[in-house]
């Protein structure tokens, strides 16, 4: 039986200077070999927890620390930087923050170079982490130059070179495209199952994570909610929900489709599917189970289902009769380095839509989309905003138009008050102050920050300041919003705030949404239409099924479809996009308890 | 850096930093010293072939060069209006060359005499300013941050850590100025024009950018640190360095030649006034 290499016996933790606990009585015990995973929102602590285990906290991080920390037979706050640092691990989000070299070699050695080792014992490590972490014949790359997956298995190859018993990985694909994800998953199951590192995973991912970990803990609020094997806690489907937690997809369809034993994979669910027709008429529907925050049944997931498609239906005949409110016609785009970003673009966005734009990172995603308020102007082809040519018209006037928030909050709040940051658009485009008053309040209320008004913009959470840069935008009462990467870095909870916004200003203010996702639960959810781009050009666009039915388009794109519609191509042979859509197809193939029929 | 390091194999990028540091001392001590634009002239064809060899992306100066050809001719011209050096190699230093206004001007011509001595001085001041420029541009080329970190660190008394946080500020140079530009971009969308407006006007609106520059800059400084201290920067005394210096034959060639040219160059100023004016 494995011992312990990991120990926290009732730790708790607040920052100098905040009466809140950003850890409250919080214990761990992990085995050498097993793989841990942390979920939870943003701000429950996971973090924090983190730099405890590596001894940051609280010697780089003052504060006052509580209980008992064992990590390796060593108390981290007692022992020298290098002694942990050789231990413990520890890989952030931001690959770009983390990568100090100026060749991926360099950057691997800067660790056991600050240990003081020799040459050949550096290179030996050196060259042992870069084939493990498959970077080999990027030795002499530069960091800046590599792909986000790249950066990251860097990043821990860097770290796994100071040979450490113990790895935390914190959010470490949060910033990455899914080819990126797929990677790092890739690296995190080498270091559990053929390099027997300990490995705490903090994550978002929760598809991900149920293969991986041998444990897991959800955390809210500095607390420990949920613990135990992965069965256990994904099993605990409201648990989850009531923690703020994503649900994995084929769980929650267990659930809505009343499943004996909760599946957890493809197979499992296709068996189970199996079972429940075999077992007769009607499945029981979970009185618990909602894959959206109104549905709460079967029978009223596949009413909605239903009318959701009449809705769709009629918004798609209104949408026909629409003009477009932004194209691109056959742009091309060459940055001043040489390197070619557009390469014949052809695309039109119809007035009340939701696009979402998807494609690896580099694909020319977000080169398209400042071309359309003028902070990119096509090296040939043109742009036409609200059917007129953009050529010629200044930024300032085509932001009235189209408003475009950028993927880094914190590089679009430049005022000293939440209530500030929402009249800086309107003044500058000379708006009414008075309407400009009425909307700032309006937009408040809509985006849940009145009590926080005359709040720094710095002091608010990820996901609030997130909401408050789209809102700033939003203030400006544009046509057509861009939204470039809504969800990176917020848990599921403020991921879903952002789009349900996102989508009631569509339905209810006729806003023209684009977004420029990684994430395909969100575009499964949301998008009505998905303009898929490789390479500089559009190399697809359809709805999200027809997307997601196309595996040699995912493929060229490097994009992953949900689980669900895996499952579902795998049981009817057609792509569904949420697990309501899969159980009432499922409801609807025979006749239920409560007479909801086939068509 | 006027020209930002690339990472290349040519001759010149393969040499040891030591050797390079040595080779842009000499050619900065070099031209200081010479005052002569002649000898001053075949300093800078030494340095252009070195340039050469070394792939130096010429064109990226362009810029930087063609203000400094303005600066240096004010330079030359007023030098060559105003002063007259003592030199060894001149029988009349204070004889007029042209005027800059000249005679056929009725009223005010000729005026503004150009000395010859003065004239020769400035194109030689001239030559000194674009010379140290370009060596200085083709070393920070050629050498990279980490290379400078190891020659710093092998200065005695000076800590390792203090040469790589010098590196690293440089390299955080560029991700500042992307930031700006982002956060330009940011205020454009928001309906900010930069270009318009009096200068006090301008001046503010630039200003709305510095807060969260700095913000960003010093949230961004904090992570980098957490992630250092967690790799165990400054852990140890030591820090072995992954490319130990190994200097072979075309190194030695360099160093020597380098050092004692610079040697040489200073010998024979002090003894037949070689290289002065």
């Amino acid at each position: 039986m494995a011992s312990d290499i990991i120990s926290l016996k009732d730790v708790t933790f607040n920052y100098k200077g905040s009466n809140r606990r950003a850890l409250d009585g919080i214990s761990l015990n992990v085995k050498q070999g097993e793989c841990v995973a942390i979920l939870g929102p943003t701000g429950a602590g996971k973090s924090t927890l983190a730099c405890v285990i590596n001894g940051t906290v609280p010697r780089f991080m003052d504060g006052n620390l509580a209980g008992e920390v064992t990590v390796d037979g060593l108390v981290p706050a007692k022992v020298g930087t290098a002694q942990m640092a050789s231990r413990v691990g520890l890989v952030f989000g931001d690959p770009d923050t983390q990568l100090f070299g100026m060749t991926v070699e360099e950057d691997v050695a800067f660790g056991p170079a600050n240990l003081g080792l020799d040459y050949e014992s550096i290179m030996e490590r050196v060259d042992k982490s870069i084939a493990d972490m498959r970077l080999a014949g990027l030795e002499r790359r530069a960091p800046h130059r590599l792909s986000g997956g790249q950066k990251q298995a860097t990043a821990i190859a860097g770290v796994y070179a100071m040979l450490p018993k113990i790895m935390v990985l914190d959010e470490p694909t949060s910033m990455l495209d899914p080819e990126g994800k797929a990677r790092v998953f890739g690296i995190v199951r080498m270091l559990k199952e053929q390099l027997g590192v300990t490995v705490v995973l903090i994550e978002q991912e929760v598809d991900d994570i149920f293969g991986l970990a041998d444990q897991v803990f959800v955390m809210r609020s500095g607390k420990f909610v949920l613990h135990g094997v992965p069965r256990e806690v994904f099993g605990r489907v409201e648990e989850l929900r009531q923690a703020g937690v994503r649900v994995p997809q084929i769980v929650e369809f267990g659930t809505l489709i009343g499943a004996a034993e909760t599946p957890f994979s493809i197979e499992e669910a296709v068996s189970a599917v199996g079972r429940a027709r075999d077992a007769g008429p009607g499945p029981s529907p979970s009185p618990t189970s909602a894959p959206t925050p109104t549905s709460t049944s079967t029978n009223e997931a596949a009413a909605q289902t239903a009318a959701r498609a009449t809705a769709c239906l009629r918004e798609a005949c209104r949408i026909a009769q629409a003009d477009p409110v932004v194209e691109a016609v056959d742009v091309e785009f060459t940055y001043p380095s040489g390197a070619r970003a557009l390469d014949g673009v052809n695309l039109a966005i119809d007035r009340g839509d939701l696009v979402a734009i998807v494609g690896q990172n580099g694909a020319g995603k977000t080169t398209l989309t400042r071309h359309f308020n003028g902070l990119l102007r096509p090296s040939s082809g043109d742009i036409r905003v609200l059917g007129r040519s953009a050529q010629g018209v200044h930024t300032i006037e085509l932001c009235r138009h189209v408003g475009y928030v950028f993927q880094n909050p914190d590089e679009q709040l430049f005022c000293t008050s939440v209530q500030e940051e929402l009249r800086f658009g309107p003044t500058n485009i000379g708006a009414d102050p008075g309407a400009t008053s009425q909307r700032v309040e309006e937009i408040l209320a809509d985006i849940g920050l009145t009590k926080y008004r005359e709040v720094w913009p710095k002091y608010l959470t990820k996901g609030e300041r997130q909401r408050l840069a789209l809102a700033s935008v939003v203030a400006m009462d544009p046509d057509v919003l861009i939204v470039d990467e809504p969800t990176t870095g917020l848990d599921w909870v403020e991921s879903l705030q952002i789009l349900d916004y996102l989508e009631r200003l569509r339905s209810e203010h006729r806003k023209t949404i684009v977004i420029i996702t990684h994430d395909m639960n969100i575009v499964s959810l949301y998008a009505r239409r998905v303009v898929v781009m490789a390479g500089g050009r559009v190399v697809g666009d359809g709805t999200p099924r027809e997307i997601f039915s196309q595996p040699d388009l995912m493929e060229l794109a490097c994009l992953r479809r949900p689980p669900i519609a895996d499952l579902s191509q795998a049981l009817w042979g057609e792509v569904l996009l949420t697990p309501a859509d899969a159980a009432a197809k499922l409801l609807a193939s025979r006749p239920t308890n409560s007479g909801v029929c086939s068509k | 850096m006027i020209v930002e390091y690339e990472s290349k194999s040519s001759a010149v990028h393969r040499l040891d930093p030591r050797v390079k540091f040595a080779w842009m001392l000499a050619a900065i001590v070099i031209s200081v010293m010479w005052t002569h634009p002649v000898y001053l002239i075949l300093l800078g064809l030494t340095v252009v072939g070195f340039g050469l060899l070394a792939g130096f992306p010429w064109s990226k100066i362009r810029g930087v060069l063609s203000f400094m050809i303005i600066v240096t001719a004010i330079i030359t011209l007023v030098q060559g209006a105003t002063y007259v050096p003592k030199t060894v190699t001149l029988d009349e230093p204070a004889r007029v060359l042209f005027h800059l206004i000249p005679g056929w001007i009725p009223g005010v011509g000729p005026a503004c005499s150009i000395k010859v001595g003065g004239f020769l001085y400035g194109i030689g001041m001239a030559l000194k300013v674009v010379t140290v420029l370009v060596v200085v541009a083709i070393f920070g080329y050629t050498t990279s941050p980490s290379e400078i970190v190891q020659i710093i660190a092998r200065v005695p008394f000076i800590p390792y850590q203090v040469g790589f946080v010098m590196s690293t500020a440089w390299k955080f140079v560029p991700v500042v100025q992307m930031q700006m530009r982002t956060l330009m971009d940011a205020h454009r969308s928001k309906g900010v024009d930069f270009e318009q407006g009096t200068f006090a006007e301008k001046i503010k609106k630039t200003s709305g950018i510095v807060l969260p520059l700095f913000a960003n800059s010093l949230s961004m400084a904090d992570t980098m640190a957490l992630a250092m201290e967690s790799r165990a920067f400054g852990s140890s005394r030591k820090f072995t360095f992954i490319r130990p210096y190994q200097m072979d034959r075309f190194d030695w060639v360099v160093l020597i030649g380098s050092l004692g040219a610079m040697v040489a160059c200073i010998a024979l100023l002090a003894v037949f006034k070689l290289g002065a004016l």
